[in-house]
């Protein structure tokens, strides 16, 4: 006589000998462990446990319904050991590196599995921002930070860039997301998996509903007041913005240029068409290596390619840009009519919202060309060093 | 016999994945038909090496696979290869081929 333990496998019920119980258990253990950082592991362990039921059923009838000792070990035998394919080895490294991230993951990550973008807390200065960047483009986290510093010293937006970034990307925080960074393909599924996860282990916070109702109330309220109080904020700010318009219009006289009020907004105009030429040109130079249908020559590199043309770009527009500007200060002291400046807001919105478009439209291309710029820098960023070298 | 079966494992495991696309691009199939084709040849298989493949196969999106009923329990997964499947199958078949020719023809005396 011998005990009978009933498991389930993936939604099947066997009733099991203990010993079999005992020699499944320890495969499947065995085959949870050696995908430890394999994304699809409960996936690759529900669909092994469905084919050995799918093996029960065949040893089962009606007269017979425990599967004995005997019987686990062929199906386990018959089933073999659980290997991790390929790639799977280099995810777990990534999933499994304990500290400093970026610097320790493999070098390049599993090659065609597209990245996500994450913040990085190992090895991060601030908020992880440089670091995940830096593991999502390839790049050194060193140069990353240079460039953001710099953004923030000469234009100042780096601060609010960063600021930003800060805010919308979420942080990588379990192994699943860590691996993601690191190139681990992920999917819809994977994403909704993890959301899920997040709600319920928010869920399990509350020990009971009213609890929870509380805390919704509470939620709600705040909400509200936030809504409030910004709603009042906006108010005030539109007020003050429109006084000081008033102000300033009064104070400056019209362009000095009697056309200006005509020409502000076609060189608003101009300068977009030809932002959005620069824009498309360096665009084709990274993913098709030719401007408007001429090829660059092969001995040319992509990132010097793109150097010349922002300076030839410079060249041509430099009269344009002398117009404009004696247009916009005038012979006066030199200060931006608003509606001069109207025209230039309305322009360089534009093209944000023209980029922005293309990013959500045609990401793969936009992904594509970001991944080959982020090639060019480095590439550029060696030659440079190799540069130095050579001094 | 056994040794040269041994020294070739390595190769056999390489070309599993070329196989199991090959196997995938006849018709659409469920995982025991693969380990029951691959079952009469000498690239026999086992789930515990299976499942982990192609879990791999579908996140570099070379094959997809949906839920069908089946008569008998309950439903399965039926792969197929997607596009970027084909493409990897067409390259790896043409590579293939050149490997054949290039063990055939290495050694061999010109003018022979």
């Amino acid at each position: 006589m011998n005990k009978v333990i009933i498991i389930n496998l993936n939604g099947n019920a066997y009733q099991l000998e203990e010993d079999a119980f005992d020699a499944l258990r320890a495969y499947l253990d065995t085959a949870r462990a050696r995908l430890e950082g394999n994304p699809d592991r409960d996936e690759i362990i529900a669909d092994i446990e469905q084919a050995i039921a799918d093996k029960f059923r065949a040893f089962l009838g009606a007269s017979k319904t425990v599967v004995l000792a005997a019987e686990v070990n062929s199906v386990i035998a018959e089933m073999g050991p659980v290997e991790a394919a390929g790639e799977a080895g280099a995810a777990q490294g990534a999933a499994s590196a304990p500290a400093g991230g970026a610097k320790e993951a493999p070098k390049g990550g599993p090659q065609g599995a597209p990245r996500r973008l994450y913040r990085i807390h190992d090895g991060a200065m601030l908020a992880g921002v440089c670091n995940g960047l830096s593991t999502y483009l390839d790049i050194d986290v060193s140069l990353i930070r240079i460039i953001f510093f710099a953004m923030s010293c000469v234009w100042g937006f780096g601060v609010v860039v960063y600021l930003i970034m800060a805010v919308i990307i979420p942080t990588a925080t379990t192994p699943d997301e860590r691996a993601a960074a690191f190139g681990t393909p992920s999917t819809t599924q994977d994403f909704i998996k993890r959301a899920r996860d997040g709600y319920y282990e928010g869920m399990r916070a509350f020990r009971d509903k009213s609890e929870y109702r509380a805390w919704k109330r509470k939620f709600r309220q705040e909400m509200r007041g936030w809504r409030q109080s910004f709603k009042m904020e906006m108010q005030r700010n539109a007020h003050q913005w429109a006084h000081n318009w008033h102000r300033h219009w009064a104070q400056h006289p019209p362009p000095v240029f009697l056309g200006g009020w005509l020409l502000a907004p076609v060189f608003a105009l101009a300068s977009l068409v030809v932002t959005l030429a620069v824009f498309y040109a360096i665009y084709s130079i990274l993913v098709h290596g030719a401007v408007f249908g001429i090829a660059v020559p092969a001995s040319v590199p992509s990132w010097a390619a793109i150097i010349i043309l922002i300076l030839l770009v410079q060249l041509v527009i430099w009269p344009l840009k002398a117009m404009r500007h004696s247009l916009t200060y005038g012979y006066g002291p030199p200060y931006c009519h608003p509606f001069v400046h109207f025209w230039n807001t309305v322009a360089s919105l534009a093209v944000f919202v023209i980029l922005v478009w293309l990013f959500i439209h045609h990401p793969s291309q936009a992904h594509d060309a970001i991944h080959n710029l982020a090639r060019e820098t480095r590439a550029a960023f060696d030659s440079f060093r190799d540069w130095l070298n050579t001094l | 016999m056994s040794s040269i079966n041994e020294k070739f494992t390595p190769i056999r495991k390489g070309l599993l994945e070329f196989l199991v696309l090959k196997i995938i691009a006849s018709d659409k199939v469920y995982a025991a038909d693969i380990l029951k084709e691959l079952g009469a040849t000498e690239f026999a298989t086992q789930e515990g090496t299976l499942y982990p493949l192609l879990s791999k196969m579908r996140r570099e999106e070379l094959v997809d696979y949906e839920w069908k009923e089946s008569e008998a329990g309950p439903p399965r997964k039926y792969y197929e290869l997607t596009a970027k499947g084909r493409d990897q199958l067409r390259e790896t078949s043409d590579y293939w081929q050149k490997i054949i020719l290039t063990v055939k023809n290495l050694g061999q005396r010109q003018g022979q």
